[in-house]
């Protein structure tokens, strides 16, 4: 038996539940399009009837609806997922970018690159051969001479100039990881809080996961969620964050490519100065491998900025090296023997420090020792260069295909982890994003129900009203 | 599996299919306006490889067709130069033989071969110091300006004796001037002046004055014929090797030209694209990119509140 007083509280409970339902149906529409958000529903329940004691009889039915609370519904799965494709996809993507920046700066193929210039250089000797002592096509070969020691050195200060700004953007980065890392520790102490309190933190949760989704991208790394709500992000299998503590690293090494040999950039624990943080992935991994040094043995497999600045240096000094040898045994037109046409600056990179030494005709050494002073015997050698087997151009040539494949294999890398972490991504708003359609359902639902609830009330109001009011007054008027 | 699809994801996959298929498009607008298959060095490696190879030979093929051409010029003034020689040489030897003639000649007869004998020494000395682009055609790598020097006469004041020095080889011997017309091939574009004209008391100019002196002292000149003959055969030698170097650059010429033709096409082949194929290619791409977002302008639009009262 219930008491007429119950119903009209289960009815109240129907009511609240239902206008609870309608309250999350807003908030999921208002929130559809924010970014990180996981949409939530709230979780109901019968309450069972007041159970009959020993002596009552009689059937009880239950006492109406109770809120439980409200659900986040998130994929622990898919975020793991999103975290371990976004680590991959923020690693390749900066090499993808460095290498396409690097190779565009190289002007090849085209008549504006260096082979051509090369090739041109040459064939001004030759011309020069043919006309020893002339004005005219020696002007030409000291243009073209000090025009592929102007692109050498360009070549190079531009892969120096994207070296300067990979590091500070390393810098940038591993500012921002820090940030990421202390707002963790704070969310963390906040949702243990709210969780003790038994507050809803739905949304503290979601900022979170938020945050540890940019710590994968920067640095990759693991979460661990711990019992009491908080998590654990892990970076080179180092705590990053351990509850409501976060540590913080930092970029040390050289500023500038020229140094970087010397002291090689990497990311430090604050707390540990000298260890590196073995990073698994992500943007500051990938920056950290361009910014690299070359590989000692010459085997080419370092960072690929240093690599390429000593590709540069490579070529300016095989290009003086190879012309002087021949410069040297001929004669100019004054009979002067063993002239350099290159040289080298010792204070300064091979690639900077090259310059022409002849100033006009009469330096240039084109004519065999002996011979007339108009024979262009060793001009003609010196063209021979060019088509040798240990060309400089050869050189070039193959710097500019290694690097055009690492570019080709880092943008089908980086291709290929963004389509990974777009999945993933997909796949996690597939279970979290808000459906509009289905929050329309949801709010007919409860709008329903609510209605459902109050007539509910009227029903019970009104079988009160007749027997208070109208029992009893039969006859009377 | 195909999960739930929300509005979010709906808008997802539409924005991200429209700009995989924008940037197909902008890439063949790219290749159909550059006309260049390759951009940058990762488009193919390989043909990257190869076009560089290409080019190089191609900036050779030129220079080569250019140091031809200039051999060619070499050769065909030192041709004419040497046909010029031939023929004063022919005149020089029918004057000595003329001259020869002891017993129809008069003292002024005799005078008069001699002073046309004079002047064709000055003609064969211009014709020896012939240039080609300021350079002496048959003194080597000499920087001197002239093959042979100038006839010099000095009159000494004392005896008022005439003692006339006959023009001296000034070039460089056993240099020769080499034109490089392929990767190992070289012909030599001068013509050695000290074989041709010969030089001391053996040269053409000595000889000349040998025959003079003894026309006007009365010496039969008959021996000097063998002389001339003698001369005419080194020159008509040297003239025919000429012939030879010059047919040679020529056949040179025809393999550069072809060879810079079959060159434009293997550069043309590795970096150019199909127009024909990119165009079809790019209307195709045009005709999905419309399509797509005709297909996302409808499917995103409704929800179930247009339907709803």
């Amino acid at each position: 038996m219930t008491s007429t007083f119950g119903t009209l509280n289960t009815a109240y409970r129907g009511l609240s539940a239902a206008s609870t339902g309608l309250g999350v149906v807003g908030e999921n529409i208002s929130n559809a399009s924010v970014d990180g958000y996981t949409r939530q529903r709230v979780t109901t329940s019968s309450i069972e009837a007041v159970q009959n004691g020993l002596f009552t009889k009689g059937t009880t039915i239950g006492q109406g609806v109770s809120v439980d609370g409200v659900a986040r519904l998130a994929d622990a799965t898919a975020d793991a997922q999103v975290r371990s494709t976004a680590s991959a996809a923020g690693y390749s993507s900066v090499r993808s970018d460095a290498l396409s920046t690097l190779e565009t700066g190289l002007n090849e193929p085209g008549t504006s690159g260096l082979s051509t210039q090369l090739s041109n250089f040459w064939s001004a000797w030759s011309d020069v051969s043919n006309a020893p002592g002339k004005t005219a096509p020696a002007t030409a070969l000291l243009g073209q001479a000090n025009s592929i020691v102007q692109t050498i050195a360009a070549g190079y200060q531009s892969v120096s100039d994207q070296w300067s700004s990979a590091r500070s953007s390393v810098d940038t980065l591993a500012t921002q990881l820090n940030q990421d890392g202390a707002q963790i520790a704070d969310l963390n102490t906040q949702i243990r809080t709210g969780l003790q309190t038994g507050s809803n933190v739905n949304e503290l949760l979601d900022k979170r996961s938020l945050l540890t989704e940019d710590v994968a991208k920067l640095a990759g790394g693991t979460v661990h969620q711990n019992t009491d709500g908080t998590v654990d992000v892990l970076v080179g299998g180092n705590a990053l964050v351990s509850g409501d503590t976060a540590r913080t690293v930092q970029v040390t090494g050289a500023k500038t490519l020229d140094g970087s040999a010397a002291s090689p950039v990497q990311l430090e624990w604050t707390h540990r100065p000298g260890a590196s943080v073995g990073l698994d992935g992500g943007s500051i991994a990938g920056t950290l491998s361009v910014l690299a040094p070359a590989s000692t043995d010459g085997s080419g497999t370092g960072g690929v900025l240093a690599e390429a600045a000593s590709s540069y240096n490579a070529l300016a000094t095989q290009l003086a090296t190879t012309v002087n040898a021949v410069h040297e045994t001929g004669a100019t037109a004054s009979g002067a023997t063993g002239t350099d046409f290159f040289t080298l600056s010792t204070s300064a990179p091979a690639a900077l420090g090259l310059s022409v030494l002849p100033t006009d005709a009469s330096q240039i050494a084109s004519a065999a020792p002996g011979s007339g002073a108009l024979d262009g015997s060793v001009a003609d050698k010196i063209h021979q260069i060019g088509i040798s087997a240990t060309a400089p151009d050869k050189t070039w040539a193959s710097f500019v295909t290694s690097t055009g494949s690492l570019a080709k294999a880092a943008i089908t890398g980086s291709d290929r982890a963004t389509t990974a972490a777009t999945n993933a991504k997909t796949q996690q708003a597939s279970g979290a994003s808000v459906d509009l359609d289905e929050e329309n359902v949801n709010l007919l639902t409860f709008q329903h129900a609510y209605q459902g609830a109050a007539r509910m009330m009227t029903a019970v109001d009104s079988m009160l009203d007749t027997l208070i009011n109208h029992m009893g007054l039969v006859g009377m008027s | 599996m195909l999960g739930r699809v929300t509005n979010q994801t709906a808008a997802m996959a539409a924005s991200r299919g429209l700009q995989a298929n924008a940037a197909r498009l902008a890439q063949l607008q790219s290749q159909a306006s550059s006309q260049k298959a390759i951009t940058v060095p990762s488009d193919d490696p390989t043909a990257t490889g190869q076009s560089l190879q290409v080019r190089a030979e191609q900036t050779q093929n030129a220079q080569y067709t250019r140091n031809a051409t200039d051999a060619e010029g070499w050769l065909s003034t030192t041709d004419s130069a040497l046909s010029n020689t031939t023929n004063i040489l022919n005149r020089i030897r029918d004057l000595t033989v003329q001259g020869a003639n002891d017993g129809t000649m008069s003292a002024t007869s005799r005078e008069a071969i001699a002073t046309e004998l004079t002047g064709l020494k000055s003609d064969l000395l211009a014709a020896a110091n012939t240039q080609f682009q300021g350079r002496s055609i048959f003194a080597g790598t000499s920087d001197a300006g002239v093959a042979f020097s100038p006839e010099t006469t000095t009159t000494d004041p004392s005896t008022g004796v005439v003692t006339t020095v006959p023009p001296a080889f000034t070039g460089t011997t056993g240099s020769t001037v080499q034109r490089r017309v392929g990767d190992s091939t070289t012909v030599a574009v001068d013509t050695d002046g000290s074989k041709v004209f010969g030089t001391g008391s053996d040269s053409v100019f000595s000889m000349i004055d040998g025959i003079v002196s003894d026309l006007r002292s009365g010496v039969n000149v008959n021996p000097q014929i063998a002389k001339i003959d003698s001369r005419l055969d080194t020159v008509r030698g040297a003239w025919a090797g000429v012939g030879t170097r010059q047919a040679q650059v020529e056949r040179t010429q025809d393999t550069l030209a072809s060879a810079s033709t079959s060159l434009e096409n293997q550069r043309s082949s590795v970096e150019d694209i199909d127009l024909g194929q990119v165009i079809l290619k790019l209307q195709t791409q045009n005709v999905s990119y419309q399509a797509a977002l005709a297909v996302t302008a409808k499917v995103i639009q409704p929800t179930l509140m247009d339907f709803l009262k």
